[in-house]
């Protein structure tokens, strides 16, 4: 069922219908393109269309349509409604046009951003919106609104003014007033005719804003050629001081084109150089090599405690700056090594409180795999990445700088513009170097950048509008170009055969489709291709009598390994250097070599004799060697007469104290000088302890004794004591309580039990009299829960509607809110 | 791709001498890549800006030296290498320096971008003079040495076109009877004179001298000669006198003790540097003149003064002889930009497998100190040390042992300290040359030894260079400057003059074990090691013990 079939049948009447038409490969071509709007799956076509004409979802489509289908769009959104083809062709015109709008037209409506046939197109409303000429926010076209509504507000007599000028028989109403100024304009010979007579001035303003924008500034008093264009209609007041070219008057002024550019067809990249494919591969092989290199040894300068992570996250400048100087390379590159190992999963934060980047354990397999499966696990996280390292250095939309590994680096376009770059690398035949700009100025095409105006409310939503972010594409195109030949993907600017191979093969679905074991079949497709590129690992050196080896090439792993501790790089590259230093030999010393260890080392691996000098050196170096040898001990035993010494490592009971002879009359132990003491005693030895001057310690003389100290502060468990007062006053209380228990209350209500009960003012009256005179009272009181209870209380302090008292009852010190006292009554004496 | 060379990433150039292309590679490489090393198995070959500019002032371009790193590479060149060439050596003859009709010295560009940058440079704008029109500027005559050097400096090497002055003409020719100049030797001066000006780089003994008169011989002018002191002066006068049409009347001496100017004059750096009240009274020498043609003799010993007064001299042509043009204080680049390029180097191995040197076998002699010596050199000041191990009682004997081995050969001992070379003459009875020996003394003990009247010799540093003693065979070397390498090469030197039996020549160097002499020795050794000098090593006490 394609659209075409459907014809003859009745036409549809809105997008959903449209819609419905279509058949199961055309909307699964929609919601490819369109993803957001399977987001939740609609329940129906007209639930669909309704999301498809959605704004946000409209902008987004329209932003990732090429150059072309959007001048489309935008030329169908200034005709009126329906438009036909033909129409839409007059406002396009140009060589290529004929073929490339039906495919424009096409793609409309197969994003549902316009539908009808071709008789009567029409743009989805919200697109019409978003594309049709307003004052607040023009069209790309730089086409002003129509006459009809640019005159709407314009009072019936005003019109009728305006179509006497221009020539017109008047009109009972405004609106057929307009629609015989709308035909005018529109027809061509009576427009020609009428500009005719228009002065030179008027001429020139109206070319002045025939390409927009639209609008123009004129005073109250307009000089005379101005007048004469308003009087005319040919340019329409707006706001006092603003008038605007019409549209009808604009696109006839253009010879009716909608765009001054028309770009119909996509920018050719052009060829710079074409180099022989062979040697694009070995150099692309030689750079992928360098790669691998490079990420080692990035890791292993990282293997002793990595940079620390900054606290917002990253790597700080300082850090890169010196990474960038270890790897010999800009700080750019290093940033973008860095984030490439971080995107391959072979570094990472360590998570501890001290927080480094230190390598994964992935890094430890990786490693060990061969050099073709390396360079594919490096490559084809980068493809996908959406981490930028071009960006590092750079600031972000609140001036923050980026860091590499830190924060804020991810753009989601990054993963697309890579493909789509090596997507159209690959279109070139092998060996072709492109023209780099020719290449963002397609991609440009492409996805044109996003230009129109937004409010601002949406504005916000994209943090990142900031002028530089509108060309991120072109940088991000420009990035991918230098990461591709420092990956080795591309080989002096062209795309090498494994490059080529990371790509799906045009059988597979598009970049955006592929999905995991096809990605993993691309690999294998590079790895095979690359692995006889690379170089074979040597077996050998060369060393000479300067003290120098030379590796001509890459050395197998653990010769390499051994050689980085027994000698210092002096060059890297195809081949390394490598010199020998007395430092670089006592490393390998340190290390655990052996002299002999080291010079059948050298014998086996040197293609030649090895030179008398090295010989001599790593001799030389292993005579000194451990000459001085340190250790540690708790205390000494010392004796001029080593028999004695003799007897006491001859003694089992000497075991434990873990003594060693390092000199005739010397003894070193591990247990500390007074466990050595006692030991030996009871050995039955009377040895005599020394200080570190070599004197005997005479112990009773110098009995241990601390410094000053002063005594502890004693901690109370508890509250603090009361003072004499308040003990005076418990004490009273305490008896007073007691009595107050035992005899009978001076007042009646007391008697029977009850809270006593007495107004506020006495309350307080009776309280403040009880502090000053240290009596006890017998109070009522309801705590928070509305439970009342009696307690006997010597009140010590009544301010700010409380009172601090000693109560009896619950023998400490509290505070009562004054509001919660029922009553008060004083205790009898006795 | 298994070429013999290895483009490391650094610039560095690696050549394997054993593979079959390796002489196609390094004559394709030579003009743009300084040789930096040659020891036996690679040697190392560097690329820097000013190489790739001479080889742009040469007439060689970029297409070229990038054709010869691709063709012999064993693995791809690195693209950003290949770039960073084209781009290098783009920079050269941006700037030239020439002759205008009504502005005297002009500087040009063909960038017009390139020339605001270098006047906004502080340090030009003192050096020229009213701008011309956008692209042109006057330069200062004076100043055309100072500007090439800064302007070499910022990077953008002028090409200078303004060409040199003749000179009073005077006739010289080599008189070539019974002899003829070497290949080599030919090939370096016609290197020099196709470049107009320059240094030329040969091992010691094989014969700068006849260079020297070589080049007077094209230039056929008055030549001023600068060498290093008076001994040398008259050695070079001797020289002239036997190989040239040059009489003994036409050449003159001007030193502390003669000043004479004559059409080729000979003077020595001490006294053009001799400062009175301020100023060096000498330096009207210069102008004395109108010299076609400055030799300057171990143009590694340039002392600053010189400099200065070289960087006026550039309307002159300028030749410079040396055997190691290695300065410890790094000022090789001045030496470059003032005097000119290096014109022509060619490997010691190289000129010693042609038999124009004698081969030499090296040996470093290993001393160990008593153990009272050991206990002195711990506690002895920092900057005692080095004079402390250098003249260690075990050397004495050693000295002599090795004396004793080459009995009958001519020997020199070679020393820095004089109370050790007097201790040494007294032990050996044999005469000590030292700075207070007077000329006439010199001469006359050199004769002596030259003659074989006198079998061994002890002499302080005043015998490094340019002291011509062809029957010398054994070298040995109880202390040094330091870690001087081109004082090692310079005193090597002294034995490499071809033997009339062919044999080899011996060079000692006694070093004292575990002490900083040994430090200083291995990079002292560095020079002659990577030239392809390998030095054995060998026990002094296996050495005492065999005689």
């Amino acid at each position: 069922m394609s659209p075409n079939e459907q014809t003859p049948a009745a036409p549809p009447r809105s997008l959903a219908e449209a819609l419905r038409t279509r058949d199961d490969a055309s909307l699964a071509r929609l919601l490819r393109a369109r993803p957001d709007l399977l987001g939740p799956v609609p329940n129906d076509l007209t639930q669909l269309a309704t999301r498809a004409g959605t704004r946000a979802s409209v902008i987004r489509a329209l932003d990732r349509l090429d150059r072309f289908t959007q001048q489309v769009a935008q030329a169908l959104a200034v005709t009126p409604e329906p438009t036909a083809y033909a129409t839409l062709r007059g406002l396009l015109p140009g060589d290529g046009t004929e073929e490339a709008l039906p495919r424009a037209v096409a793609r409309l409506r197969e994003q549902a951003l316009a539908w009808g046939a071709d008789d009567q197109l029409r743009l989805v409303r919200t697109a019409r919106e978003l594309l049709s000429p307003a004052p607040q926010h023009p069209s790309p076209t730089g086409l002003g609104p129509t006459v009809a509504e640019a005159t709407s507000g314009m009072s019936p007599g005003r019109v009728q003014e305006i179509v006497a000028a221009a020539g017109l028989a008047s009109t009972h109403d405004p609106v057929s007033a307009v629609a015989a100024l709308t035909e005018l304009f529109t027809t061509p010979d009576r427009m020609s005719a009428l500009l005719d007579e228009a002065p030179a001035e008027a001429v020139d303003v109206l070319n002045r804003l025939v390409w927009g924008p639209p609008y123009g500034q004129v005073t109250a008093q307009p000089a005379a050629h101005l007048r004469w264009l308003l009087d005319r209609g040919l340019l329409v007041p707006t706001t006092p001081g603003t008038v605007v070219l019409p549209r009808e008057v604009a696109l006839h002024l253009r010879g009716g084109r909608a765009h001054r550019e028309l770009e119909p067809l996509a920018p050719a990249v052009r060829e710079r150089t074409a180099h022989r494919p062979q040697v694009v591969d070995a150099t692309a092989a030689a750079q992928a090599h360098t790669a691998l290199d490079t990420v080692e040894e990035l890791l292993k300068d990282w293997d002793e405690g990595g940079p620390a992570v900054l606290r917002a996250g990253g790597l700080s400048v300082r850090d890169l700056k010196r990474t960038a100087t270890a790897l010999d390379t800009t700080e750019q590159t290093a940033a973008f090594w860095v984030e490439l190992a971080y995107a391959a999963g072979l570094l990472a934060s360590d998570g501890e409180a001290d927080e480094r980047y230190a390598a994964t354990p992935a890094y430890d397999e990786w490693v060990e795999l061969p050099p073709a499966e390396r360079w594919t696990r490096l490559v084809v996280p980068w493809l996908t990445a959406t981490r930028t390292s071009g960006l590092v250095g750079g600031r972000d939309g609140k001036d923050r700088t980026l860091s590499a590994l830190g924060p804020h680096l991810d753009r989601s376009a990054a993963p697309e513009v890579r493909h789509r770059i090596l997507a159209l690398l690959a279109a070139l035949p092998e060996g072709t170097e492109p023209e780099p700009e020719s290449l963002t100025a397609r991609l440009t095409w492409e996805r044109p950048p996003v230009t129109h105006h937004r409010p601002s409310s949406e504005g916000a939503a994209r943090p990142f509008d900031s002028p530089a972010a509108l060309d991120l594409r072109t940088r991000l195109a420009r990035w991918t170009l230098a990461e591709a030949e420092l990956l080795g993907v591309t080989g002096r600017g062209a795309l090498a055969a494994h490059g080529r191979a990371l790509l799906p093969t045009p059988g597979e679905t598009g970049a955006n489709g592929a999905g995991a074991p096809e990605a993993s079949v691309a690999a294998a497709r590079a790895e095979k291709l690359l692995s006889p590129l690379l170089p074979d690992p040597l077996d050998h050196v060369l060393l000479q009598a300067d003290l120098t080896a030379v590796a001509p090439g890459p050395l197998e792993r653990p010769l390499a390994d051994a050689l980085a501790v027994l000698a210092d790089v002096e060059s890297k590259g195809g081949a390394t250097v490598y010199r020998f230093t007395p430092g670089s030999v006592r490393r390998a010393l340190d290390a655990g070599r052996t002299a002999s260890d080291l010079h059948t080392f050298l014998t086996a691996h040197s293609r030649t004799p090895v030179p008398q000098p090295l010989t001599y050196l790593i001799d030389d170096v292993a005579r000194r060697h451990g000459h001085l040898r340190i250790g540690a001990a708790s205390a000494y035993v010392r004796c001029d007469d080593d028999a004695v010494l003799g007897e006491i490592m001859a003694d089992k009971r000497a075991a434990p104290l873990r003594l060693r002879r390092l000199a005739p009359t010397v003894l070193a132990a591990q247990a500390d000088p007074g466990t050595l003491l006692e030991g030996l005693r009871s050995m039955g030895f009377a040895p005599a302890a020394e200080t570190p001057e070599g004197d005997v310690l005479i112990t009773r003389a110098h009995a241990h004794r601390t410094p000053p100290r002063t005594a502890p502060e004693p901690v109370p468990d508890g509250p603090p004591l009361p003072d004499g007062t308040l003990l005076d006053a418990a004490i009273r209380a305490i008896r007073a309580g007691d009595t107050a228990a035992t005899t009978p209350r001076k007042q009646a209500p007391a008697a029977n039990g009850e809270l006593p009960r007495t107004t506020p003012a006495d309350t307080l009256a009776t309280m403040q009299a009880a502090v000053m005179t240290g009596d006890t009272l017998w109070i009522g009181y309801v705590n928070a829960e509305g439970a009342a209870s009696q307690r006997v209380i010597a009140p010590i302090r009544v301010e700010g509607g409380f009172v601090t008292a000693y109560d009896h009852t619950a023998d400490e010190v509290r505070t009562y809110p004054l509001h919660r006292v029922t009553g008060v009554a004083e205790l009898s004496d006795q | 791709m298994n070429g013999p060379l290895i483009v490391q990433s650094d610039k560095t150039l690696l050549l394997e001498v054993d593979h079959e292309q390796a002489d196609a590679c390094r004559r394709a490489i030579a003009p743009f890549a300084e040789l930096e090393r040659a020891p036996e198995h690679i040697h190392t070959y560097r690329l820097t800006p000013l190489g790739l500019w001479n080889a742009r002032a040469a007439g060689h371009d970029a297409e070229q030296v990038v054709d010869a790193l691709v063709e012999f590479s064993r693995y791809p060149v690195p693209h950003a290498l290949l770039v960073d060439i084209a781009e290098t050596m783009d920079r050269y003859g941006r700037l030239t320096l020439s002759k205008h009709p009504a502005h005297g010295l002009v500087l040009t560009t063909t960038d017009r971008p390139v020339l605001e940058e270098i006047l906004r440079s502080k340090r030009v704008q003192p050096l020229v003079g009213a701008r011309i029109d956008a692209d042109t500027v006057a330069v200062h005559p004076s100043e055309r040495g100072q500007i090439k050097q800064t302007l070499l400096k910022l990077g953008w090497p002028a090409e200078d076109l303004a060409g040199y002055v003749d000179g009073e003409a005077h006739a010289i020719d080599l008189a070539e009877d019974g002899w003829s100049l070497r290949p080599y030797q030919k090939q370096a001066v016609e290197g020099f004179w196709h470049g107009g000006s320059g240094v030329v780089v040969l091992p010691c003994g094989a014969g700068k001298t006849l260079v020297g008169a070589g080049a007077m011989a094209e230039a056929k002018a008055t030549t001023l000669i600068l060498v290093t002191n008076t001994v040398s002066a008259r050695q070079w006068k001797h020289e002239l006198v036997k190989r040239t049409s040059l009489t003994e009347d036409e050449i003159g001496e001007y030193s502390g003790t003669k000043k004479e100017i004559r059409p080729v004059t000979i003077a020595t750096y001490q006294v053009l540097t001799t400062k009175r009240k301020g100023v060096y009274p000498h330096l009207e020498l210069f102008d004395s003149r109108d010299w076609g043609l400055v030799i300057y003799d171990e143009v590694h010993l340039l002392p600053a003064p010189v400099f200065k007064f070289t960087a006026d001299l550039q309307a002159r042509r300028r030749l410079g002889l040396t055997a190691t043009l290695v300065r410890e204080d790094g000022r090789e680049s001045d030496v470059f930009s003032l005097i000119g390029p290096k014109r022509f180097d060619a490997p010691w191995k190289e000129i010693e497998a042609q038999g124009y040197i004698a081969p030499a076998d090296c040996v470093e002699v290993r001393v160990n100190l008593t153990d009272s010596e050991r206990l002195a050199y711990a506690t002895a000041e920092a900057e005692e040390k080095y004079r402390f191990c250098a003249t260690t009682a075990t050397k004495r004997k050693v000295t002599e042992a090795l004396v004793r081995k080459h009995k009958g050969e001519q020997t020199l001992v070679i020393g820095q300290y004089i109370d050790q070379l007097d201790e040494l003459g007294a032990h050996l009875d044999a005469p000590v040359i030292k700075g207070e020996t007077t000329n006439a003394v010199r001469e006359k003990l050199f004769d002596a030894f030259r003659e074989g009247e006198i079998s061994v010799l002890v002499v302080s540093k005043v015998a490094n260079f340019s002291i011509d003693l062809p029957e010398a065979t054994v070298a040995i070397q109880v202390s040094g400057t330091f870690g001087s390498r081109q004082e090692e090469a310079q005193r090597l030197g002294r034995v490499l003059r071809p033997k009339a039996d062919g044999h080899e020549a011996r060079f000692y160097s006694v070093v004292a074990r575990d002490t900083i002499d040994q430090d200083f020795a291995a990079h002292r050794q560095r020079f002659l090691a990577e030239q392809g000098y390998a030095y054995r090593i060998v026990d002094a006490d296996d050495l005492l013990a065999e005689s």
